[in-house]
């Protein structure tokens, strides 16, 4: 009844409208009038119709918001997934696991870094032809674990001919060292695995591409270059000016017997003593425990004193002993003193002194021995101007060294260095040596292209 | 008898070894207490003169920067290597190597890797 009473009104009130609005419809309209009409209507059309294109593009963006939104809030429930799965491990681990983690920072920080060096190297010796002699590259990895930890190893891969009188080449791919260093404090750091030892500076600062001359001083061959073991070493700074006193203590396995004895020599007539042998356990399996179970303990105390930068003094003091036969009776010990000085950018001389005392079961206490001093002075120093004079560095070193068993080599060596860059170098030089041993009686030169990175 | 010696020897050189260790140790303990700069603000004087304070002032004024240590200590082993040759995090990782390979106190080696990273114009 209501709705009819609705639909009544509304037809009467179309009358009304009809009835009034009818005069108007019929009254006269000009074609201008018309025009401005169709002309406002068309404009009112085309709004229309670009209002419906932004209102399209809205819906779009507004479709893609959403669906954004959407994988957003997954995202989140994956992240809060994990946070809660790690918080469980955790919470397990603390459970299970009461070692406390180190201290420190625990965010990660690690990286991997590689450095190290590469060489070739021709030659000729007296009594052989020439030829290229040696391809190797030694890189260094270094991990560092956290700001106080530091994996390094540094390997040693070389190509080298035979011994004269032999056939064909050899591929050798030796570990110079591996070792873990932990930081304990600002004075101490532990260092563990197969280190370079601190005998004198050489091993640890100078070998591969930073020695300005190829090849290393006879000397060095008297003394281990690494050992298996642990050490502490650190700094103390002395004032302000940079001055330093430098300590290192180790206890490493050290040197042991070829064949197993106290004797100088093996029943072949080569040393007795192996000076980078003894490592632990042998590789046959029959062998439990060290060569000779006595560890062979070392360090070095070191002062370094700078006037100003590139004008400094380096004096150290270091040594070694352990025994070194199966039986543990035999004592081989070794004193080194070492030296560098630094006159100006240009001037550098730098040496050591080694003594060794090895005991023996039949020749008592034999001494191998020796020393070397190097020095160098860049060409730039003249201030001559001239690019490839500034690039040369002249190189002069005397090394001797005497086995203790009867033979003893003395050498002298002159040599260059041209930088192309500072870490593109390529030496030469030619030695003159005298021995008492006809077989090491002979001079010989050698090139050197080495590039450290 | 002959094993009983080389026993003695044994422990002798082990029992050496961890004394000198463990005396190290203590020492750099003592050292690190002495330089805690917390320590030395605590034990210093709140009513320090005037010539306490310049001569503190001195004293830092004639601290080496990271550049000086850097060109006094690197250069004595190796050719310059320039801070742009590594990115930051690498020279954290080499200046670490540094540190215990040539035996760099602390405090100097924190100030040449601040140097070199910050030339170095990588993270």
């Amino acid at each position: 009844m209501k709705i009819l009473t609705q639909l009544c009104g509304i037809w009467a009130a179309g009358c009304v409208a009809g009835f009034a609005l009818t005069p108007r419809a019929g009254a006269a309209v000009t074609d201008e009038e018309f025009n401005a009409l169709k002309k406002a209507v068309q404009q009112l059309g085309e709004k229309v119709q670009k209002l419906e294109q932004v209102h399209d593009q809205d819906q779009q963006t507004h479709q893609q918001d959403q669906q954004e939104i959407q994988r957003l809030k997954e995202q989140l429930g994956e992240t809060q997934k994990t946070a809660t799965n790690a918080q469980q491990k955790a919470e397990a681990a603390a459970l299970v696991q009461p070692v406390r983690p180190m201290p420190g920072e625990g965010n990660a920080t690690h990286n991997f870094t590689m450095v190290g060096d590469a060489e070739i190297q021709f030659g000729k010796t007296d009594g052989q032809h020439s030829g290229f002699a040696l391809a190797d590259f030694a890189p260094i990895f270094l991990y560092r674990a956290r700001d106080d930890v530091l994996f390094e190893a540094g390997f040693d891969i070389k190509l080298q001919n035979n011994a004269p009188n032999s056939s064909g080449a050899t591929t050798t791919f030796d570990m110079s060292f591996a070792q873990l260093d932990y930081l304990l404090n600002n004075y101490v750091t532990f260092v563990g695995g197969d280190m370079l030892l601190p005998l004198g500076t050489y091993t640890e600062r100078s070998a591969g591409w930073l020695n300005k001359i190829p090849d290393d001083p006879l000397p060095r061959g008297v003394l281990p270059s690494s050992g298996v073991g642990a050490q502490l070493r650190g700094a103390v700074p002395v004032g302000e000016s940079g001055q330093t006193l430098t300590y290192s203590v180790f206890g490493v396995n050290g040197p042991s017997s070829v064949d197993g004895s106290g004797n100088a020599f093996t029943a072949d007539g080569s040393p007795n003593l192996d000076l980078g042998g003894n490592v632990g356990f042998d590789s046959n399996g029959n062998s439990i425990g060290n060569l000779h179970g006595s560890p062979s303990g070392g360090g070095r105390i070191g002062w370094f004193y700078p006037l100003k930068a590139h004008y400094d003094l380096e004096l150290g003091i270091s040594g070694q002993s352990g025994t070194w036969d199966n039986d543990g009776n035999e004592l081989w010990t070794a004193g080194v003193v070492d030296a560098a000085l630094h006159v100006s950018p240009y001037f550098e001389l730098k040496g050591e002194y080694i003594y060794t005392w090895q005991q023996t079961t039949d020749m008592g206490t034999v001494h191998p021995r020796g020393w070397w001093v190097q020095g160098g002075y860049k060409l730039a120093g003249l201030n001559a101007d001239l690019p490839l004079i500034n690039n040369l560095e002249v190189v002069l070193r005397y090394d001797t060294a005497h086995d203790g068993l009867g033979t003893k080599v003395d050498r002298w060596t002159v040599g260059y260095v041209y930088y192309f860059s500072n870490t593109l170098l390529f030496e030469g030089d030619y030695e003159f040596v005298n021995s008492n041993d006809p077989t090491q009686n002979n001079n010989r030169f050698v090139f050197q292209v080495g590039y450290g990175f | 008898m002959k094993r009983l010696s080389s026993l003695k020897r044994r422990l002798r050189a082990g029992v050496w070894l961890a004394m000198v260790a463990g005396a190290i140790y203590a020492g750099s303990l003592v050292l690190a207490a002495a330089a805690d700069p917390k320590a030395e603000k605590e034990t210093k004087p709140e009513g320090a003169t005037q010539g306490e304070k310049k001569t503190a002032k001195k004293a830092a004024k004639k601290k080496l920067t990271g550049a000086e240590l850097y060109a006094i200590n690197c250069a004595r082993c190796h050719p310059e290597r320039y801070a742009t040759e590594f990115t930051a995090a690498q020279w954290k990782t080499v200046m670490l190597e540094m540190r215990v390979r040539a035996n760099l106190p602390a405090d100097q080696s924190k100030a040449i890797l601040k140097y070199l990273q910050e030339d170095s114009g990588t993270p």
